[in-house]
């Protein structure tokens, strides 16, 4: 490859310009996410953030020093405070979800977020950090360039027309980067461990009490079922890492990858993880096949409506 | 008075709109994406090379305050083997004792174990001896739930039991019996239960 034609690859790649439909849904999804974390978190968020938390924030500053993007420093250290610290990043992440000066609130969303992990990262997981980094381009993106109640707002005041305009999708490339990155980096720290070259990982895995959840049949927990499966994650991580970015093969991994998210999310219990990962996954759904989506489920309604 | 909206693709635009704040900001994003792609590709791939560590070095300021750290290593490159958890023995100032335990998963409802899933993520990042700087804040909290104003906590030692996952020849799971080791041992101060 020439390097005029890389030039020309990575262009087409980063800045022709396509439908923000992919965004906007990943926008909401994300929302809807960051909505569920702090639900979840809702009746520890003074037991994990609080003047009395388990790790005090100096503590927190000397295990994890340097500067840093943590709000926690900033604000007065009263329980009152951090409870509004609190209700503006719920407030925010609503407003971020239905679109509402949606550039602000994606900037608040990821402020609050960083601050929050950087005050206990001891108690974040994969869907947290994956969040985190996402949020940070996330921020960069025409999130609110449709599907959003700024859109709206533009086209009541005539700014807009209402056919949605494409644009630049170079930030919403780089959240499809982190995922397909999660993947191969999860795959090749796989490859270091020999117990998943073996084929026994899967077995300790699905032996570890504290993370069970939904009862598994005990056929699936067979060393040999659970040898093929140990090595059919590690093909699958390598090919969503790899493989994803090949157009004919992009539906069919997206399809095995659901399975594999939403089998994880039944036998283990780790809070959000899969879902976290699987809403990234609309950033590699073609738009035109996301507005035929559209077309055929509203088509759908509006001629059951039609019909009655 | 109607606004003229110059389109950057415009085949009419002059050489100085092509080279204009358009065309810079278009080097700023390429730069953007350059910068970040060849980054977060060094910090997250296990590459032990030179020159990836030193390209870890470098960002690792820039990484820590945006909050780009990341690490994919989820079960890998070796999963836990052995089931384990933490609980606290505390010895009270009458002589008394009390057992108190974190929240454990595998106790609690489904609904319950999904929202205190946070506790079994910070028991297992509490075990592990590299974090011992937590310890001192964990205990004096343990002090300060168990405390009663009669009858204060004078002791907090954190023990941790485990038991070993073995993979047997017939298949079968048989949970070994649990072992116990003393993570650590605090003497609370009155200060502490302020």
């Amino acid at each position: 490859m020439t390097p005029r034609a890389w030039l020309k690859a990575w262009n087409a790649f980063f800045f022709e310009k396509q439908s923000p439909l992919p965004i906007a849904l990943f926008r909401i999804a994300y929302g809807v996410l960051v909505l569920a974390t702090l639900l979840l978190l809702r009746p520890d968020w003074l037991t994990w953030y609080g003047t009395h938390a388990w790790i005090s924030l100096p503590t927190m500053q000397t295990i994890e020093p340097g500067r840093r993007i943590d709000l926690f420093t900033i604000i007065p250290q009263s329980d009152g405070w951090i409870n509004a610290f609190f209700w503006v990043f719920l407030t925010s992440a609503i407003l971020l979800t239905v679109g509402l000066f949606t550039r602000i609130n994606g900037l608040i969303v990821f402020l609050c977020l960083v601050s929050i992990q950087q005050r206990n990262l001891f108690i974040t997981n994969s869907g947290d950090t994956f969040l985190r980094v996402t949020g940070f381009f996330l921020m960069f993106a025409p999130a609110g360039a449709a599907l959003s109640v700024d859109r709206l707002m533009r086209i009541w005041r005539g700014k807009e027309a209402a056919v949605i305009q494409p644009l630049s999708p170079w930030a919403q490339r780089m959240i499809q980067i982190e995922l397909s990155l999660l993947y191969f980096a999860a795959f090749c720290w796989k490859m270091k461990g020999p117990l998943w070259l073996h084929g026994a990982a899967l077995y300790y895995v699905y032996h570890l009490a504290a993370l069970k959840r939904f009862p598994i049949p005990a056929w699936l927990l067979q060393p040999t079922i659970l040898k093929v499966g140990s090595w059919l994650a590690l093909a699958l991580e390598f090919s969503l890492g790899v493989l994803i970015w090949i157009k004919e093969l992009r539906y069919i991994l997206l399809g095995f990858g659901l399975l594999f998210h939403l089998s994880l999310e039944y036998s283990l219990n780790v809070p959000l993880f899969q879902w976290d990962v699987l809403s990234a996954y609309i950033l590699f759904v073609d738009p035109a096949d996301i507005t035929r989506a559209w077309n055929w489920i509203s088509g759908g309604v509006f001629a059951q409506r039609d019909h009655r | 008075m109607k606004k003229k909206v110059i389109q950057f693709d415009s085949p009419q635009l002059s050489k100085r709109q092509v080279f204009g704040p358009q065309k810079v900001k278009r080097i700023a994003i390429n730069l953007f994406l350059g910068f970040h792609i060849l980054a977060i590709t060094c910090w997250c791939l296990p590459i032990d090379t030179s020159l990836v560590s030193w390209g870890k070095h470098l960002v690792r300021p820039y990484f820590l305050w945006a909050g780009l750290f990341q690490s994919w290593d989820m079960f890998a490159p070796t999963p836990a083997l052995a089931n384990s958890y933490v609980e606290a023995t505390i010895v009270f100032k009458d002589g008394s004792r009390t057992t108190w335990a974190f929240p454990r998963m595998e106790q609690l409802s489904l609904n319950d174990r999904y929202i205190k899933e946070r506790y079994r993520k910070f028991t297992e990042n509490l075990q592990n001896d590299q974090n011992d700087l937590l310890w001192p804040d964990v205990a004096r909290r343990i002090a300060r739930i168990t405390s009663t104003p009669s009858n204060p906590a004078k002791t907090v030692i954190l023990i941790q039991r485990w038991s070993p996952i073995v993979p047997h020849a017939d298949s079968a799971y048989q949970p070994e019996p649990w072992d116990q080791h003393v993570l650590y041992g605090y003497g609370v101060k009155p200060e502490d239960l302020r």
